[in-house]
């Protein structure tokens, strides 16, 4: 036993000093002795998840390690799915101090199934969106079936597709072709609303299908350390047939523009901060053959600080329609994202085109709390704030949680469970 | 003189279409032809030197000068029956390393009594490399006559983990590496000498006499 011990020990010593001593190649290539100025990679980027982002960073100000490089290369491959990653030396600005340029090669044809959406929710059923993503170099292809109770006072079903091409002329340009045709179900609740409703609201009635056609170009106005600015403008050719079937089908064509802008904040340690916010408009013309003319503004803020297992999250969400729109572009609180805990249909069946949410949430590991408040009015009502708050665990991209409403009287909370929203 | 002239007269005799498949066999035949290997004995170990012999040139080039090192796998292959049966067969491996802000080579042989160059320009470094080398003529009759052939092989960057590993080559691994044919980023280059007899060669103390 004693010899055997021995032995043990000794490989212990040896694997000890082998790693200290670091790889062969480690050794003997000359420009170990250099420092990392900075680390780069070339090519699209953007899908390096943030823990491997760290990891690079964290080389800067630390002697060549050929070897970490190749464990780097290996692991970039691995998450852009490309043929190949490698990796060159370059001179720093410094003396004594290189650059570390990683070459992405390749982007092969690749076919990917997603659930971007699955949710179950009491009082609104199950909602989801499958689509399958077959992927050509930067052009992509996406085909879909979704089927969403969740989202709008109405359930929409029907096949999604997209068609993008993600360098149009240069790495900041992308395009992308949107195209959905939907079948409508609607809640008794919103079909009794609007036979009530007062002639002073005038919201327009409801439909039976609903075709939509969105050319859109994304420019990248800023990428990398600072932030990221990505503006998107396009045009939305929506087309509805009324719910009878003699009427004639109505359209609300209108241009659409989105800015967002996302920024990360690498603190001391493990802390990090992370800000979104984004503001978009569609703006409904007549100009484009649209038989309605409105604009619909809605923004959003949303904040992230992460220390160790913990993380706070602050989401701000407002927005507003001038003019008539119809009702899928009304706001709705009362769903699996906003004002949790509601039943959108015990709010406001037919939605409102005013809308401002809050939610505060604290992360720990996998249990999550929350607390959301928002109201949801027409102009020239009063706006009522509501609250609600609940409890979930998240895990994966699995998320489970109840929501209670808070208010008097009878509380029925509300179970909700899913993937990916 | 009457000789000389029938000799030019015969080359005027060639016509165009001898000097257009002259034109294409010559440098047909250099290709893959092996450079010629210079030979010195110390009495009992063979040296060589091949001067005309560049391998510190394309990819592996390009590799170094992106600041990786690049491992070279030698091979020197002693016969007597001009390479139909192998009397000993003795491989290397060398790192090469560029430092980026000097501009100079720096090689490391590997295995027994490692050693390592540095501040050597790319001539230097190749030189160092064949000074580094030699192989054992004990058992080989002086009046024997014996081939010699040397081979260099850039290591693929997927192997030189392996091939730089603490275990180093073994035998059946190095005839493996070398019965492979080189892949596109692999390239190889041969060099030998022979048929040779050492009776032939002044047996020196050190490393004096070229052949």
């Amino acid at each position: 036993m004693l010899p055997r011990m021995r032995f043990a020990t000794l490989a212990a010593i040896l694997w000890s000093c082998t790693l200290l001593a670091g790889s062969p190649e480690q050794q003997m290539n000359v420009n170990t002795r250099y420092t990392v100025e900075s680390v780069e990679v070339a090519g699209d980027n953007q899908a390096i998840s943030n823990g491997l982002r760290s990891e690079l960073t964290r080389l800067v100000g630390e002697k060549l390690n050929p070897a970490a490089l190749d464990d780097l290369a290996t692991r970039i491959r691995r998450e852009l799915h490309v043929r190949a990653v490698t990796h060159h030396l370059l001179r720093g600005q410094t003396p004594e101090h290189v650059r570390v340029v990683f070459d992405v090669r390749g982007r092969p044809a690749k076919f990917e199934a997603s659930v971007p959406k699955l949710v179950y929710r009491t009082q609104g059923g199950f909602s989801g969106l499958l689509t399958g993503t077959a992927t050509v170099g930067w052009q992509a292809l996406t085909l879909g079936v979704v089927s969403d109770g969740d989202d709008l006072a109405e359930r929409y079903s029907g096949i999604v597709a997209r068609y993008e091409d993600k360098r149009l002329a240069s790495e900041r340009v992308s395009f992308r072709l949107d195209f959905a045709s939907y079948h409508e179900q609607w809640n008794g609740a919103t079909v009794t609303a609007l036979q009530h409703q007062s002639t002073e609201n005038d919201i327009p009635g409801i439909y039976r299908s609903r075709d939509d056609i969105e050319p859109l170009v994304t420019f990248a106005l800023m990428r990398g350390a600072p932030g990221s600015v990505n503006l998107t403008l396009g045009t939305s050719f929506e087309r509805f047939q009324p719910e009878f079937p003699a009427a004639r089908p109505e359209s609300a064509n209108a241009m659409v523009t989105t800015l967002r802008y996302h920024r990360r904040l690498e603190g001391s340690g493990a802390n990090q901060q992370q800000w979104d916010a984004g503001y978009s408009l569609r703006a409904a013309t007549n100009l484009l053959g649209s038989d309605f003319a409105y604009a619909r503004h809605q923004g959003d803020v949303q904040y992230v600080y992460s220390w160790g297992h913990s993380q706070i999250l602050d989401a701000l969400t407002a927005g507003a329609i001038i003019g008539r729109a119809p009702l899928f572009e009304r706001f709705m609180l009362g769903n699996s994202t906003l004002l949790r805990g509601w039943n959108r249909f015990d709010l406001d069946p037919l939605g409102g085109d005013r809308m401002v949410h809050n939610s505060v949430e604290y992360r720990y590991r996998l249990f999550d709390i929350f607390y959301d408040s928002g109201a949801i009015w027409d102009q020239g009502q009063a706006a009522v704030l509501r609250h609600a708050a609940g409890v979930g665990i998240r895990q994966n991209g699995l998320y489970a949680a109840l929501a209670f409403p808070i208010k008097e009287g009878h509380i029925e909370p509300i179970f909700m469970v899913g993937m990916n929203y | 003189m009457a000789q000389a002239k029938r000799g030019i007269k015969t080359v005027l005799a060639i016509s165009r279409r001898h000097w257009l498949l002259a034109s294409v066999a010559i440098p047909l035949s250099c290709v893959g032809a092996a450079e010629r290997l210079d030979l010195t004995w110390d009495g009992d170990d063979l040296h060589v030197a091949a001067p005309q012999l560049h391998f510190l040139t394309g990819k592996p080039l390009d590799r170094l000068k992106d600041g990786a090192a690049v491992v070279f796998l030698t091979q020197l292959t002693l016969t007597t029956d001009n390479f139909t049966t192998v009397l000993r067969r003795k491989p290397e491996r060398f790192v090469f390393s560029y430092d980026l802000w000097e501009e100079k080579f720096s090689v490391t042989k590997l295995g027994e009594g490692q050693r390592t160059a540095s501040h050597l320009s790319a001539a230097a470094a190749e030189a160092w490399c064949f000074d580094n080398l030699s192989i054992s003529t004990s058992d080989l009759p002086q009046d024997r006559p014996f081939w010699l052939r040397f081979e260099i092989r850039a290591a693929e960057p997927k192997d030189e983990a392996a091939v730089i590993g603490d275990s180093g080559l073994n035998l059946t691994r190095l005839i493996e590496i070398f019965s492979r044919r080189p892949r596109d980023q692999q390239p190889e280059w041969t060099a030998q000498a022979g048929p040779l007899r050492l009776g032939d060669l002044k047996r020196l103390v050190g490393r004096a006499r070229t052949l």
